[in-house]
């Protein structure tokens, strides 16, 4: 029997954007960005959407183990977080981005912005007053 | 000077500006970017006070744009260059400060000092006031460096392409580089929090952000002699306060 293999988005403090099809996550909470090779972005823009890990591996284009090493180091880093929710289909362009990848799966963190992404200047605000939600630390 | 609708802040940012004059000959150029209130009123009934700001008009293009007309204006013997927002002030003896760096180290090409976040500005004192919130950072603020000209030259334009986080794109772009610069504990600018920042969409603010930071990721990719930018960003007070 297969393990569930269904992955959401670990919390809302992981955002992510693609930009021709290249995928960039944050994660607010501690300042780090990731980037990915170009399969890692297609592999990371599925998982992230719902698609399961068995549908990605049936495509051909990547194989299992290194799948299941990629997606252990997406959990370790607490970018995704197993989910109990049925699988989405794997969109028809995912499967041509990744037939098309040249690169194999991999993802890097960044620590060098970290500060500035925690602070400034893309937290919500405190509405109305305006001011980045602050706490004060234990 | 970008300007797009302050005309309730726009002179208190000139005159912290102008106070400045005596230490170095002051151009202070403003680009309008199509206010439709009283901003270029406000602006050209100062500049009967100061000859040294000249003001231009364009329709709302956005701040890239406007930031790069007014690199366009640099005039010829200008050596050093900074921004400063028109709802933000520059801190009273900051380009002495900075200016002697240069003088005392004559490779420097930049210096990046910090920044006060303050919801409060006197507009009389361009200080802030006594009950204000304050945070004190070195974060993404054009307005905190002074750069030298052949920098401003080398780096090229600001990436129109953005609506905002053109700064954070631009900045990323020369720190990359890895030129020679200066990070100075001195506050140079305040901040000015207010409910009309324009950087308060978050899902464009955000978006913005993470094109920036995608470009320099490719740029760092595409050649593997630029680099990070580590060590320059941080909170510095309170400190014992951190982010929800």
């Amino acid at each position: 029997m297969r393990q569930p293999d269904v992955y959401a988005v670990a919390s809302k403090d992981i955002v992510f954007e693609s930009f021709d099809g290249d995928a960039v996550v944050l994660d607010l909470s501690t300042g780090k960005y990731f980037g990915f090779s170009d399969s890692g972005s297609g592999v990371w823009q599925a998982l992230s959407s719902g698609v399961s890990a068995a549908a990605l591996a049936e495509t051909g284009a990547i194989a299992s183990a290194e799948l299941a090493t990629f997606i252990a180091r997406l959990l370790e880093f607490g970018l995704l977080a197993p989910a109990d929710t049925a699988p989405n289909p794997l969109p028809g362009d995912l499967i041509s981005q990744l037939a098309a990848a040249r690169e194999p799966l991999s993802v890097d963190v960044h620590d060098d912005l970290a500060d500035l992404i925690v602070v400034d200047p893309i937290h919500e605000v405190d509405e109305p007053l305006g001011w980045p939600a602050v706490k004060q630390a234990n | 000077m970008p300007v797009y609708n302050r005309e309730r802040y726009v002179v208190s940012a000139l005159r912290s500006l102008v106070r400045q004059r005596d230490a170095t000959d002051l151009d202070i150029i403003v680009i309008d970017d199509g206010s439709t209130d009283g901003s270029a009123e406000a602006v050209r009934s100062f500049m009967g006070e100061s000859a040294c700001i000249r003001l231009f008009h364009q329709s709302n293009m956005g701040v890239a744009k406007a930031r790069n007309a007014g690199l366009r204006q640099l005039p010829p013997g200008c050596e050093f260059v900074s921004f400063l927002d028109s709802d933000d002030i520059s801190v009273a003896g900051r380009f002495k400060a900075d200016l002697a760096c240069f003088v005392a180290k004559p490779g420097l090409e930049l210096t990046y000092s910090l920044m006060t976040l303050a919801d409060r500005i006197d507009d009389e004192t361009l200080e802030p006031t006594a009950d204000s919130r304050t945070m004190t950072l070195r974060g993404i603020s054009l307005g905190t460096a002074v750069f030298r000209r052949e920098l401003i030259e080398r780096t090229g334009q600001f990436d129109e392409a953005f609506e905002q986080s053109e700064d954070t794109d631009y900045l990323l772009r020369i720190f990359e580089t890895g030129p020679n610069y200066a990070l100075l504990d001195t506050v140079a600018i305040y901040y000015r929090r207010h409910g009309a920042n324009a950087t308060r969409e978050h899902g464009d603010r955000l978006r913005n952000h993470l094109r920036a930071i995608h470009k320099s990721m490719r740029r760092r990719k595409a050649d593997p002699s630029l680099r990070e930018a580590p060590g320059i960003f941080e909170l510095k007070s309170p400190a014992n306060w951190q982010m929800m």
